[in-house]
């Protein structure tokens, strides 16, 4: 097992990176490429990069084929609102999905794949299970249940053709120290909007939990999907009381102009936040200790607790203007 | 060389404080459990739903005090006998009991899930049972007290598939008073050995029977006129 050839999509991100760092470390990994539109965000030893756009595909078959890699994961999903807007993150997400899915399914050598998907992809409909395990029926209601849907359709289509392992990774909402996250950001405003007659409960996870679920899953060639969830619950308005924010409730229709004016302060609510709160998002991940042999170390409440823990501008020592 | 300006965030989270203090002091900041049942909400409602009904529980010794298993009650209709039997056996178990049926639109469906409703369907009283659960489902409402209507089989499927025990429970309450009787049957174990869907069918059946001989058990007024039997004993 031991020289195994990983490519990482997706490796520019703060997910990617760490779960590079953490692939880096492991001793079943021989080579290691990854392809982002932006650099990694974290000194890498052993990982070779490529700086390419999700719409150069002829350039990502080229890099993909070449390095023929055992297993390849696939993080490049761009959350709505998150770093870029939902338009642009659809266009992304399906350009990358296209050419790295499609790249992948070229390589001889390849064993698995494993795709980053959401438990949003569940969907929040009216009757839709409290908190869904595995086998709930893949239903999105948002934007970006629809787009992690449509990954793990391709996924699932080229496994099935190629006859890989396909592994598909569900995760909570992802917060962490660099994570860009709409609910994060959201949270960590002075004034934070919640639906004051639903205050639904939902759960998070935090990202080095989701890159440990990454690297567990490559290692064991994952080939069904699995919730990554941190165990325990919170509601929005617990959220804000542990954040020392002030809540602001919010009945309906005013949402509309909270979110238009919440996007104006630099927070953007996409339609899957508003669905989180509104709705809630939990789901069961007592599996993912089953099939990967890890669980999160952080509970819900921690990784909250983590989130208001950031300082709002880390001071690195003084800048001296003779210098500047 | 530019300036960095900071949004007043000191003086926004003193305001916050100062405003959500006397909020956070009475409510905990967290005390939803992994299925949104809070029994800290639970607790403050308690009073409330004491004015209402004064529940004395039974045979709450059969339950398991460990593992999940399933209780089956009886419904007359608009009584929330499962809200309060769930309440009153969470109270006497120890243990968070969960009611099936709560509805899926807020604020109503809301509010019962911090209760600790769940959705009347299978995946979730499985997710439930799978994580140990005490897990309440009720029969099919009915007009008269005393009678037992018919068992939901798609709901007694998950305590197949999970392998857990089904308790009957009977309840009893009145429309005018506060008394209110919660009473917990023997383990229903199935007369027949089924692999198919049968072992629900039947299982289901079997519960119905078990609940309605703990509500003969009960014994009250029989005038032979429903509509007064109702408003005498609820």
């Amino acid at each position: 097992m031991r020289g195994q050839r990983v490519l990482v999509s997706g490796m520019g991100g703060e997910l990617g990176s760490l779960v590079a760092a953490k692939l880096e470390d492991e001793p079943w990994v021989g080579a290691l490429v990854g392809i982002d539109v932006d650099p990694p965000r974290r000194r890498l030893r052993k990982a070779e990069f490529h700086l390419l756009q999700p719409s150069q595909r002829e350039r990502i078959v080229d890099v993909v084929t070449k390095f023929n890699p055992h297993v390849v994961i696939n993080l490049s999903v761009w959350e709505p609102d998150a770093r870029t807007g939902l338009v642009h993150a659809r266009q992304f997400t399906a350009d990358a999905a296209t050419a790295i899915i499609g790249a992948a399914a070229e390589c001889p050598a390849l064993e698995s794949m494993v795709v980053r998907s959401g438990v949003e992809v569940y969907g929040r409909e009216r009757g839709a299970p409290t908190r869904p395990d595995e086998s709930a029926p893949v239903r999105p209601t948002s934007e970006y249940g629809h787009m992690l849907a449509n990954i793990e359709q391709q996924a699932r289509e080229v496994g099935r053709r190629i006859g890989i392992a396909v592994g598909k990774l569900r995760l909570a909402p992802v917060l962490g120290k660099h994570v860009p996250s709409p609910l994060g950001r959201l949270l960590r405003q002075p004034l934070v909007p919640f639906s004051v007659l639903a205050d639904a409960p939902f759960a998070v996870i935090e990202d080095g939990d989701a890159a440990r679920a990454f690297v567990a899953a490559a290692h064991r060639r994952l080939d069904e999907p699995v919730n990554v969830v941190a165990s325990g619950a919170i509601t929005t308005l617990q959220a804000i009381m542990r954040g020392k924010r002030v809540p602001l409730p919010l009945v309906g229709p005013e949402w509309w102009v909270a979110a238009r004016l919440s996007h104006v302060f630099g927070a953007p609510i996409p339609d899957h936040v508003v669905e989180l709160m509104h709705r809630g998002r939990l789901a069961d991940g007592a599996r993912a200790e089953e099939l990967l042999g890890c669980a999160a170390r952080l509970t819900t409440p921690e990784v909250i607790d983590h989130l208001y823990a950031w300082e709002s501008v880390v001071r690195i020592g003084s800048i001296s203007e003779a210098v500047a | 060389m530019a300036q960095l300006i900071e949004f007043p965030i000191k003086a926004a989270a003193r305001a916050g404080n100062a405003l959500v203090e006397p909020l956070r002091s009475a409510w905990p900041v967290h005390s939803v459990d992994d299925f949104g049942r809070d029994p800290h909400l639970i607790g403050a409602l308690a009073p409330f739903a004491r004015l209402r009904w004064n529940v004395s529980v039974g045979g709450e010794q059969h339950l398991p005090v460990h593992t999940g298993a399933l209780l089956v009650c009886n419904s007359r209709r608009f009584s929330l006998s499962a809200v309060y039997a769930a309440l009153a056996l969470s109270e006497a178990t120890g243990r968070p009991v969960r009611f099936v049926g709560r509805p899926d639109t807020a604020p109503i469906g809301s509010l019962m899930r911090r209760l600790g409703g769940l959705l009347a369907q299978p995946s979730d009283v499985l997710g439930a049972l799978r994580h140990h659960e005490l897990v309440l489902v009720s029969a099919a409402g009915t007009n008269h007290p005393r009678h037992a209507g018919a068992v939901p089989h798609h709901l007694v499927g998950p305590a197949v598939v999970a392998g857990v025990p089904v308790f009957p429970v009977a309840t009893m309450s009145s429309t005018v008073g506060r008394d209110a009787r919660v009473e917990v049957g023997a383990q229903v174990r199935p007369r027949r050995k089924r692999r198919g869907p049968l072992a629900e069918v039947e299982l289901a059946e079997q519960v119905q029977h078990h609940v309605q001989r703990l509500l003969d058990g009960f014994g009250g007024v029989q005038t032979g006129v429903a509509p007064l039997d109702w408003l005498a004993e609820g």
